[in-house]
């Protein structure tokens, strides 16, 4: 199952949770995530199923003015 | 007057400062440098963005976030580059979830060339965001209609630009900020964008604004962190005249070494004038 991440396609393997993309892609903290433009908290990584094709924004801290 | 300005205070949202300068945190030269003009700055609020990670950033991540939390500054996140009203909810939404803060700095724009804001999404992004419990600071023109429609959507504070993101230019309509200022004297205005010097700065305070945001400025100056500093003298010094009652400008020359008295001057010199140096007696 294929899903995009931050513009970029990845595979996603079984269990197709956010949080398992998350362990994944070794994210590290500090960063927010977005499923399909919703805003997931931490808390709800675990549940948050992912359907073939979505799309998933994960952004950290930058500069900003 | 020391003890008029300690009791001086920017109230933002039911939140107390006593500076009045805002800083931006991008781009500096190195992490080292963006640190040393914090601290000359002394800031009431940090701006900083979100974005997803790329690689070989060296202000993304871990390293930037430790560097403002040690800074122990409060946060103001943005959301720089939304075109929409719906993207930058949704940003704002993530910069409330990575930084835990109710604060945002609402930024729609609707013009790739002077980044002028979208006043129809900026309204827009802004009712929705006060509706889902945000404290925001919509980036703003100096428009009457536009600031009034956004102080009708909940905004406690606006921010006008002073001209377009970056540019540096200061306060390209001077009378049009000023007649915002005489007309919503109730709201906290703090003029962003466009401000590139730090007489800019006292200027915009001097005519009562309550605080201002630099980073372009400062960050791309020789000396960043000499700037910073400069720039919370310009405001401190700006506010300080507001503060002080700033004389009236006059057509007319008025001279203010006493007429009376003078030597040499014949009798009919010597009447009475009106102004102020005449009015003080010395014993």
């Amino acid at each position: 199952m294929f899903v995009i991440v931050n513009g970029q396609t990845h595979s996603l393997p079984e269990p197709r949770t956010l949080g398992a993309l998350l362990r994944l892609l070794s994210s590290a903290p500090p960063f927010a995530v977005a499923h399909n433009t919703e805003v997931v908290p931490p808390g709800a990584y675990e549940e948050c199923r992912i359907a073939p094709g979505d799309t998933i924004d994960i952004v950290h801290p930058a500069a900003g003015g | 007057m020391e003890e008029r300005q300690s009791d001086d205070q920017l109230v933002l949202y039911g939140r107390r400062f006593t500076r009045r300068l805002l800083l931006g945190t991008a781009p500096y030269a190195s992490p080292a440098v963006l640190a040393d003009a914090i601290r000359a700055a002394a800031p009431a609020m940090l701006t900083l963005s979100l974005r997803r990670q790329v690689s070989g950033s060296s202000h993304s991540g871990q390293s930037f976030w430790d560097l403002v939390q040690e800074t122990g500054r409060t946060i103001l996140p943005n959301t720089a580059g939304c075109c929409t009203a719906s993207e930058a909810v949704n940003t704002a939404c993530m910069a409330r979830d990575l930084f835990q803060t109710d604060l945002i700095k609402l930024e729609v724009i609707g013009d790739e060339t002077n980044l002028q804001p979208d006043p129809y999404g900026l309204v827009e992004a802004a009712a929705e965001l006060v509706r889902r419990g945000f404290q925001v600071l919509p980036y703003c023109t100096e428009d009457w209609v536009l600031c009034r429609r956004l102080m009708d959507a909940g905004c406690e504070v606006l921010m006008p630009w002073a001209a377009p993101i970056g540019t540096g230019q200061g306060p390209r309509n001077p009378r049009g900020l000023r007649e915002l200022r005489e007309r919503a004297p109730q709201v906290r205005l703090i003029v962003d964008a466009g401000i590139g010097l730090p007489s800019h700065a006292c200027q915009v305070m001097e005519w009562g604004f309550d605080g201002v945001l630099v980073n372009t400025a400062v960050s791309r100056a020789l000396d960043p962190v000499q700037m910073a500093a400069a720039f919370a003298n310009g405001v401190r010094a700006g506010r300080a005249a507001f503060l002080a009652g700033p004389m009236m400008p006059r057509d007319a020359a008025v001279p203010s070494t006493p007429e009376i008295g003078r030597p040499f001057a014949p009798a009919s010199s010597q009447l009475p004038m009106d102004h102020g140096a005449d009015a003080v007696s010395f014993h």
